[in-house]
């Protein structure tokens, strides 16, 4: 099946630091991969970069086989509606209400009417379970109300791929399970989600794919029960082993 | 008429008097070159800020000539910006002022004097507002920017509807403070023969020698004009903040319609709604 993205050799450095340092791995259409590994081994840069946050140094990223770093026939906005990203800190817009959130997009950058962009909007912050929460502003929300929003504000774009940059990180214990059961629905639906994770759960009981990144590698990847529950390499077995 | 031995009081009440409604006309003229100006000012300080604030797209990879030329250009702006604030900031708007509107007499150019003060005003306004937006705009969040790109929304877009309301807002404070600056440094214009509230204080004190009594006068006024504009920002400023509270909407099939929830019971609302 082909991959709908594909990174190939993907290098970044900031100043002498070297973060990524050759990165080849792909995503399928409805695949769930997670992205494991301890702070500063890379997962939230591979993230930014295939969002474009970051301009890697080098390397390829492909795009249904096209790459976005090169290939000047690809709409830069419409190539960030159809890969959304869902954010460690939400960044939900300040100024704007719940429902103002999930339209904005929707209208500036797809060129959507405003009827159609609020239809859309509420339909997924139904899904969400955000939809009484629509003329409520960020600041007045729960970190995990807000995380639902985020999810509904990158769903509202209709994307083919979520960017999920540690989504459960900034929340309290008890806000976590209603943010991972809205992510697990959406894996059931068949939406591709790439997941920087802490939440070893969740990688095993949702994951297709498991990535365990090291130091700036892909250092071991496969099916999470083989990842998870036989892991070969002995710094992914200390690494599990700090997560308990 | 008073004499000799009229108090201080006498006086003012006198002079208010004879000259209540040049006063009230040289107010109307300091509020009409400081709003205005502090406006226009505002208006090229959010251009000179937006262009400041702006880097070079990142061109991944396909550079080309005309991003370079773009570039320089972009780099050949900013730095006129940048003496063009150094400039304004660097030198009191009282030399400004007369060095403007002789210099256009000298290329043969007569402005109107309110023309020349609003003028006056706008630019060097426009200095110190460029720098406060840039502080504003710095103040709005880095994930704010990255979650409207992350969305598609292009450099343009990304300001005007996201960070710019949100600089706004911050920056609100020293907005209505340029204003109140500019409601009493207007009177320096008076160097121009502008006709505003200064001006015309020095004519009718001209007329009986009474200098401390004209002088306390528009002090007072100075002082209403003031305090009664900073009210005015304040109340916009909570305004632009919004109510403290907002609605829960339920769904049609449900019969608790509409719930209204203030941060304080927001919690204890959603555990029941949950149930």
């Amino acid at each position: 099946m082909e991959p709908v993205i594909e990174v190939r050799g993907l290098h970044k450095a900031f100043g002498s630091h070297e973060v990524l340092k050759g990165i080849d791995f792909a995503a399928s259409k409805g695949e769930v991969v997670c992205i494991i590994g301890s702070s500063g081994s890379g997962k939230s840069t591979l993230l930014r970069c295939i969002n474009l946050l970051e301009t890697p140094d080098g390397g390829a990223i492909l795009y249904h086989g096209r790459d976005i770093l090169t290939d000047g026939t690809i709409n830069m906005p419409k190539y960030h509606a159809k890969v959304g990203m869902v954010f460690q800190q939400f960044n939900l817009f300040g100024n704007m209400t719940v429902l103002e959130n999930c339209m904005t997009g929707q209208m500036k950058v797809l060129k959507r009417t405003r009827e159609e962009s609020m239809e859309n909007a509420m339909k997924y912050l139904r899904k969400v379970g955000m939809e009484a929460y629509v003329s409520a502003k960020p600041r007045q929300l729960s970190g995990g109300q807000k995380q639902r929003v985020a999810i509904a504000r990158s769903l509202a774009m209709d994307p083919e791929v979520i960017l999920f940059d540690e989504p459960t990180s900034a929340l309290d214990p008890e806000m976590v399970g209603e943010v991972l059961s809205v992510m697990q629905n959406l894996a059931q639906e068949g939406l591709t989600m790439l997941v920087v994770t802490h939440e070893m759960g969740f990688a095993r009981a949702v994951a297709d794919k498991v990535v365990f990144m090291d130091q700036g590698v892909i250092a071991e990847e496969g099916a999470p029960a083989e990842v998870l529950g036989n892991p070969r390499h002995e710094r992914l077995r200390s690494f599990l082993r700090s997560m308990l | 008429m008073p004499t000799a031995s009229t108090s201080f009081f006498g006086w003012v009440a006198f002079l208010l008097q004879k000259y209540g409604m040049l006063f009230l006309r040289g107010t109307g003229m300091t509020l009409l070159v400081a709003l205005t100006g502090t406006a226009f000012g505002f208006l090229i300080g959010l251009l000179v800020a937006i262009v400041r604030a702006t880097s070079p797209m990142p061109t991944l990879g396909r550079r080309s000539a005309a991003a370079a030329v773009r570039g320089a250009l972009l780099r050949a702006v900013q730095l006129l910006l940048a003496a063009y604030i150094q400039v304004f900031r660097g030198t009191p708007m009282i030399v400004q002022a007369v060095v403007i509107y002789y210099g256009a007499q000298y290329a043969g150019m007569y402005m109107d004097t309110t023309f020349a003060a609003i003028f006056i005003i706008s630019i060097n306004t426009g200095a110190y507002m460029a720098e406060i937006i840039r502080g504003g705009i710095f103040s709005v969040d880095k994930g704010q920017f990255e979650a409207a790109h992350a969305i598609g929304m292009t450099h343009w877009q990304t300001m005007t509807t996201v960070v710019l309301p949100q600089a706004i807002r911050n920056i609100l404070p020293s907005v209505g403070n340029e204003l109140i600056v500019n409601i009493k440094d207007s009177s320096v214009l008076n160097v121009i023969s502008v006709s505003e509230l200064f001006f015309q204080a020095k004519s009718a004190a001209g007329a009986y020698y009474r200098y401390f009594e004209v002088y306390f006068i528009i002090a007072v006024i100075y002082l209403i004009l003031t305090l009664t504009v900073s009210r005015i920002l304040r109340f916009i400023e909570q305004k632009m903040d919004g109510p403290d509270n907002y609605v829960i909407h339920g769904s049609q099939s449900d019969s608790r319609a509409e719930i209204v929830v203030s941060r304080e019971n927001a919690e204890e609302v959603e555990k029941r709604w949950n149930q």
